[in-house]
């Protein structure tokens, strides 16, 4: 399962993607997240699954669907 | 010179002999894992332990221990590394299975030192082991799906030996040393029972059975208190030299 990787140095900061690992387990992800991206001190990491994500513009086109 | 009371510096070289061993390990199968965030997962331990070792040794040359033999300057025998550690042949499973319960006994040992001028150095050791441990019961989790068999039987090996690590059973509150100098806050046996309980509830809901492990080793009467093991087993002469660094110390920086 892929994750998303997400970070910040110091709080108030926004949050940005960092990277992904790919993990069997969320509690795997998080300490590959760890490991992989220990480079700063964070204030905050953060792993999202990938299919948690919910996409907003992407592969498909949002269109309005007009029922007859 | 010695300030710690006298089991004190046994038991804290266990511990640290024990760590040396396990960044040698983390190093060596670094490579081997089966994917890059565990290859890099082995590699972070593997540094980190190191640092712990070099924190440790400044502690232990301060209770006159030899710089040059905490350093690795020894016969194997002098080691008192858990036995888990003495070589980890086999697959990633069995890798796993032998380093996880070690790297767990050796940081119990650790939080139960009852220590003002440690309580820093644990803290910080804390605040690595806690991703190794993390780590170690995660990966536990998905091999015992995956290879429930390799699991079981190395953990049958390997329990007893972290167990002889932390201390014999009959070592309770009115018979360890350590705990009746003031140097722990627990006795091994609360530590051992704490350590069963836990990889007990760990693998509960999986394939892996531990009711061959064998919780009450060792029998005290076969525990070496200074080695903190029941075997007359050892390092190889190669961990040694590596370890040492006798072959490259033309190069050392002094």
């Amino acid at each position: 399962m892929k994750y998303e990787v997400f970070a910040r140095v110091n709080q108030g900061d926004d949050t940005i993607h960092i990277g992904n690992v790919t993990a069997q387990s969320d509690r795997l992800a998080k300490v590959y997240a760890r490991n992989t991206f220990n480079e700063e001190d964070w204030d905050r990491l953060a792993v999202v699954r990938e299919d948690h994500l919910l996409d907003v513009e992407g592969e498909a086109k949002p269109t309005v669907e007009v029922s007859a | 010179m010695s300030d710690w009371p006298e089991p004190a510096v046994d038991y804290v070289q266990a511990i640290t002999d024990t760590k040396i061993l396990l960044g040698q390990r983390y190093a060596q199968w670094s490579l081997a894992g089966p994917s890059l965030e565990d290859d890099i997962g082995g590699a972070s331990a593997a540094q980190e332990e190191i640092g712990h070792v070099r924190q440790l040794v400044r502690e232990l040359e301060g209770q006159g221990r030899d710089p040059d033999w905490l350093n690795g300057d020894r016969e194997p025998e002098e080691f008192a590394n858990a036995a888990s550690l003495d070589r980890i042949d086999g697959n990633w499973a069995e890798y796993l299975a032998s380093i996880a319960p070690t790297d767990r006994a050796a940081w119990y040992m650790l939080d139960a030192i009852d220590r003002d001028d440690l309580d820093g150095l644990i803290t910080k050791i804390g605040e690595d082991e806690y991703f190794h441990l993390e780590y170690h019961d995660a990966r536990l989790e998905t091999l015992a799906d995956e290879d429930p068999e390799t699991i079981q039987a190395t953990l049958e090996e390997t329990l007893p030996q972290a167990l002889a690590l932390i201390g014999p059973a009959a070592h309770d509150e009115s018979a360890d040393p350590l705990y009746d100098a003031g140097f722990t806050d627990r006795p091994a046996a609360e530590l051992r029972e704490a350590f069963a309980e836990h990889y007990r509830e760990l693998f509960a809901d999986t394939d892996v059975s531990l009711e061959a492990v064998d919780w009450d080793a060792p029998p005290i009467g076969e525990w070496d208190e200074t080695r903190r093991r029941a075997d007359a087993g050892a390092i190889a002469e190669a961990d040694v030299t590596q370890i040492s660094g006798k072959q490259n110390e033309l190069f050392a920086m002094n």
